[in-house]
């Protein structure tokens, strides 16, 4: 029985195939599958867990950077906002601490943070209250205020005020130009200044608290209306170029801040009033409307109430409507469109945006929409009254509890010194990093190819001149000429975007020896190959057998080598950048969002202006590096795996 | 290679000539304003042809009274007389006039070059005395969690652009510890001598130092490490093992050298490398020395400052090339006998 399985065994190994079997039992005699290199560089590269990893990391920086931007409609390079310079890090500009939630009196904001009112008289105060630069934290209430019932605030944009039942006047933040406490005729003077009254000042003055109308602030400046039409004011003067028609101004009913003006309502109610000629008296039905005279425009109506923002005013009239003065600058939504019959009631504005509420109880918003400012939520029912801080809306019912907000939460990585969001910058720069350093590497590696692969097939003459010219450009040192090339380029009177192209190409133009010699000494070595010799017996043309016979075997290396070429263009690009050639702003690249940062107080303060960046920048180096460095491993047969 | 040079400074020079920069008639018009008082009651015509004297006469001094590139090359060169009928080049030692410092050429350059050649050599030699035993010790002990560690580390290092390595670098130790000035050559207003102007430097230049062989270290160590691991899987090293040699030695003396061979020139071209790299340190930690200059001069237009400041860089380089082959036929003695 034994013996005839034996038998047949080796007779069905003989004739049946079954040598497979033996092959199976017997470990020794396996052979190895064999499988194609590329296989075996993919699988060689799966086994190295980090560059899985950093190619992973790659690819999803990759995405991020290139769709995006696709998320972001409303980012342009150019943006610049005063109000939201240097802000730190964080998504808390909108949160309304929870005691307040329910209690609200007023909610005021026209920088970076926002003060609250409890109807108790308790002062709160949320979203980037820290500037490094003045060292001033506006969370630190001063003990005043927190002891005493307040009964109304108002935040500008470096420093707050309060006023509380018995009618004195708190100020707290930074006062280097005169936001608050006294100074004298002379200092006032040299600072160009208007003084806090001394009285309310040091406290020995109080106003009547029962009947202030107003209180509002600008940009380092406070007016407090009261309601016999009686006005302090007082802040910087050289911010508010009409400040002087102010001071000591009777008989106004309502009173606002626009950038660089002071406007006013007077009690004829027929006419903005700022004391100055030709300023604001042009009236708009809408933001980009037709602008008529005053007089023609009202036609008999009066004005009920104005808001200011940053360029334009927009009151409310007393049948309901509204209508505009000043310029519209940038994109600006329209006034949603209104039921017939439908009026405002009230109106509010904040840095670039309006919101208001109609008769019929609808919430609208128009104006600047960069921070979602005019992004409405759907349901806003039960909305009294509308509060704005700087970029936010806040919607209170007649219970005085927060039912809705909207507009900006805050900077997940805080903002630059122009006020931009570097988040969105980040992604935006990115796209141009890895776009130039993508470009600049192609153009290298396909000078590269074809001098390596023509003078190291050619041989001879050839060779001998190409490799001279290669030695020229090896010769350039690299830093140095990039940057004067960049700079005769900023001269040239071309447009930005050739410029680029220009970058670009100088990046490629300096980078391309390295990969030549590369190139034609894997040339040499491959045209010795019985393959070569096959195709040139069969009389194939010699440039078909340089780029098409031999190209192929050493793509592997060229493609490395490309990897790694890749990550030098995006540093060189980043380099040149940073030191203020190349790519310039308001176009951003990594390296010149990293440019302002050069001095130790910066580095310091504004931490979040370079450490993202610099994360985002090095870890793509890094990853492109590691996975450049494993794929060069993987392909050389000689490199010992056990590294 | 003087060829090469040759070639390199007729591209330069033709570089320079593409930027629209008219000297003469920018200091024809000053001098005219200069002269305002003279020049009273004469009438327009006259001084037209005040002007236009002037300009030309600048013109004449800065060989731009011809258009001919080729001319303009050779009398930059000195080889070809200008309108004077003088040779006044390169040749015969006039390297050109720097219109923002107001004194020559030379004079400009002569204290910023001192400064970046004396931080590049203390960093070269900062950069070698770490990376070289760095580099033997992670070879002998390939594989082990110490090189892994070594090898992230060294790959980071290199990956990481030179700017950000400084921007950390200044946060660490000047904004946190505050051990250091964060910029700078010396203290300003201070008039030290001897010693005390030895050690102000020494903490001025402390930072910068230990940034640049920082940044160093990723590239060299794993390039001293990988010749190391070559050498030392030699069929040599395993005969002098197996006569019994002692391990010190046959790491020192028989792998060592073989793995001097390819860090000799790696080492040339580093150095050459850092004078390009040091344009960046100087920079940002305010640094007199060269590569601060050309940005200075590159931002105020300072044409001639740059050219020779770029020849030099070329030159540095060709020479590096040169040292490069002659080393590698000191270090290596199968190269002489191909010869």
């Amino acid at each position: 029985m034994k013996e005839t399985k034996k038998r047949s065994g080796w007779l069905r190994r003989l004739f049946r195939g079954g040598s497979k079997t033996l092959v199976e039992d017997n470990p020794s005699l396996a052979v190895e599958e064999i499988v194609s290199p590329f296989k075996q560089i993919v699988r060689g590269f799966l086994e190295r867990k980090l560059a899985v990893g950093a190619l992973c990391v790659l690819i999803c920086m990759f995405i991020i950077v290139f769709i995006g931007p696709l998320f972001m409609p409303r980012y342009y390079d150019s943006y610049t906002e005063t109000t939201q310079q240097n802000i730190a890090p964080g998504l808390g500009m909108m949160s309304v601490p929870a005691e307040l939630k329910d209690d609200i009196k007023m909610i005021d904001g026209y920088g970076s943070f926002t003060v609250g009112l409890s109807n108790a008289g308790k002062v709160y105060v949320w979203g980037n209250t820290y500037d490094p630069v003045n060292g001033v934290d506006m969370e630190q209430i001063p003990e005043a205020v927190q002891n005493s019932k307040i009964v109304a605030v108002a935040a500008g944009i470096d420093h707050a005020v309060a006023v509380d039942e018995a009618g004195h006047v708190y100020a707290w933040g930074d006062n280097k130009r005169a936001q608050y406490g006294y100074f004298t005729p002379d200092q006032e003077v040299g600072m160009d200044v208007v003084s806090m009254p001394e009285g309310l000042a040091n406290g020995t003055e109080t106003i009547d608290a029962d009947h202030i109308l107003k209180i509002t602030c600008g940009y380092q400046i406070t007016a407090i209306l009261m309601d016999d039409g009686q006005l302090y004011i007082w802040g910087n003067r050289k911010a508010y170029s009409n400040m002087d028609a102010f001071v000591g101004k009777e008989g106004l009913v309502d009173i606002d801040f626009t950038l660089n003006n002071i406007v006013g309502l007077t009690e004829a109610r027929n006419s903005v009033f700022t004391g100055k000629r030709g300023l604001y008296d042009k009236f708009k039905e809408t933001l980009t409307g037709k602008a008529v005279g005053a007089r023609e425009f009202l036609n008999g109506r009066k004005i009920k109430q104005i808001v200011a923002t940053t360029k334009n005013v927009c009151g409310e009239l007393d049948d309901g409507s509204l209508f505009f003065v000043g310029d519209a600058i940038g994109a600006l939504d329209p006034v949603p469109a209104m039921h017939p019959g439908e009026g405002f009631v009230s109106i509010a504005a904040g840095t670039y945006h309006y919101a208001g509420i109609t008769t019929e109880g609808r919430v609208l918003a128009w104006g600047g929409n960069t921070l979602l400012q005019t992004s409405v939520p759907e349901d806003t029912k039960g909305t009294a009254k509308l509060y704005c801080g700087a970029f936010q809306t806040y919607g209170v019912n007649d219970g005085d509890q927060l039912v809705t907000k909207w507009g900006n939460k805050g900077y997940l990585f805080g903002t630059d010194k122009y006020g931009a969001d570097i988040f969105q910058r980040i992604i935006q720069g990115g796209r141009m990093t890895m776009t130039i350093g993508a470009v600049a590497v192609i153009i290298s590696v396909v000078i590269g190819i074809i001098v390596g692969c023509i003078s190291g097939y050619f041989g001879g003459k050839v060779d001998m001149l190409l490799m001279r010219v290669t030695e020229i450009f090896a010769a350039i040192p690299f830093l140095p000429f990039a940057l004067i090339l960049s700079a005769l380029m900023a001269q040239m009177n071309i447009s930005e975007n050739q410029k680029i192209f220009l970058l670009m190409v100088i990046l490629g133009v300096l980078t391309w020896t390295g990969m030549a010699r590369m190139v034609r000494a894997q040339v040499l070595v491959a045209r010795e190959n019985e393959y070569v010799t096959a195709a040139k017996a069969m009389g194939v043309r010699e440039s078909v057998i340089a780029f098409k016979h031999i190209l192929p075997n050493i793509v592997s290396i060229i493609f490395v080598s490309l990897t790694l070429d890749f990550a030098t263009c995006l540093l060189t690009e980043s380099s040149l950048s940073y030191l203020g050639f190349g790519v310039t702003y308001p176009r951003p690249t990594w390296g010149n969002m990293l440019n302002g940062v050069n001095n130790a107080t910066i580095i310091k303060n504004f931490w979040w202006q370079w450490v993202f960046t610099s994360i985002f920048l090095a870890i793509t180096c890094i990853c492109i590096n590691i996975v450049g460095d494993a794929l060069r491993d993987v392909m050389d047969p000689k490199s010992d795996r056990d590294k | 290679m003087l060829m090469v040079l040759l070639i390199l400074s007729i591209l330069m020079f033709l570089l320079y000539n593409l930027v629209p920069a008219n000297r003469a008639y920018t200091d024809a018009k000053t001098d005219m304003t200069a002269m305002k008082n003279q020049l009273k009651g004469k009438s327009s015509e006259e001084q037209a042809k005040i002007f236009e004297d002037l300009y030309h006469e600048y013109q004449k001094r800065y060989g731009t009274d011809t258009k001919n590139m080729a001319v303009k090359y050779l009398r930059w060169i000195g080889v070809y007389p200008n309108a004077y009928d003088q040779y006044n080049g390169l040749l015969q030692g006039n390297f050109g006039w720097s219109y923002e410092n107001k004194k020559p050429v030379l004079e400009t350059i002569k204290d910023p070059m001192a400064n970046t050649i004396k931080i590049n050599i203390f960093a070269t030699i900062f950069g070698l005395g770490i990376t070289i035993p760095l580099g033997i010790y992670c070879a002998i002990r390939k594989g082990k969690k110490i090189d892994q560690a070594v090898q992230v580390f060294t790959i980071v290092g290199y990956s990481l652009p030179a700017f950000i390595i400084c921007i950390v670098f200044i946060w660490i130790f000047c904004s946190i510890l505050g051990l250091f000035p964060p910029s700078g050559m010396k203290t300003p207003g201070s008039n030290y001598t001897g010693w005390a102007k030895f050690a102000d430097e020494a903490k001025y230049l402390a930072l910068p130092l230990i940034t640049m062989t920082f940044c160093s270290l990723g590239g060299m160590t794993r390039y001293v490490r990988a010749s190391m691991i070559d050498s030392l899987s030699l069929d040599c090293i395993r005969t002098a093992r197996a006569k019994g040699v002692k391990e010190k030695t046959v790491i020192y003396s028989h792998a060592w050298r073989n793995a001097l061979i390819p860090i000799v020139t790696q080492m040339v071209g580093w150095f050459l490398s850092i004078f390009g790299g040091s344009l960046m340190f100087e920079n940002i930690f305010g640094l007199n020395g060269m590569g601060k200059l050309m940005i200075q001069s590159l931002r105020t237009a300072d044409y001639d400052v740059i050219i020779l400041l770029q020849m030099f860089y070329v030159a540095v380089s060709l020479i590096g090339n040169l040292v490069i082959d002659i080393v590698y036929g000191l270090v290596d003695p199968r190269v002489r006998v191909n010869k």
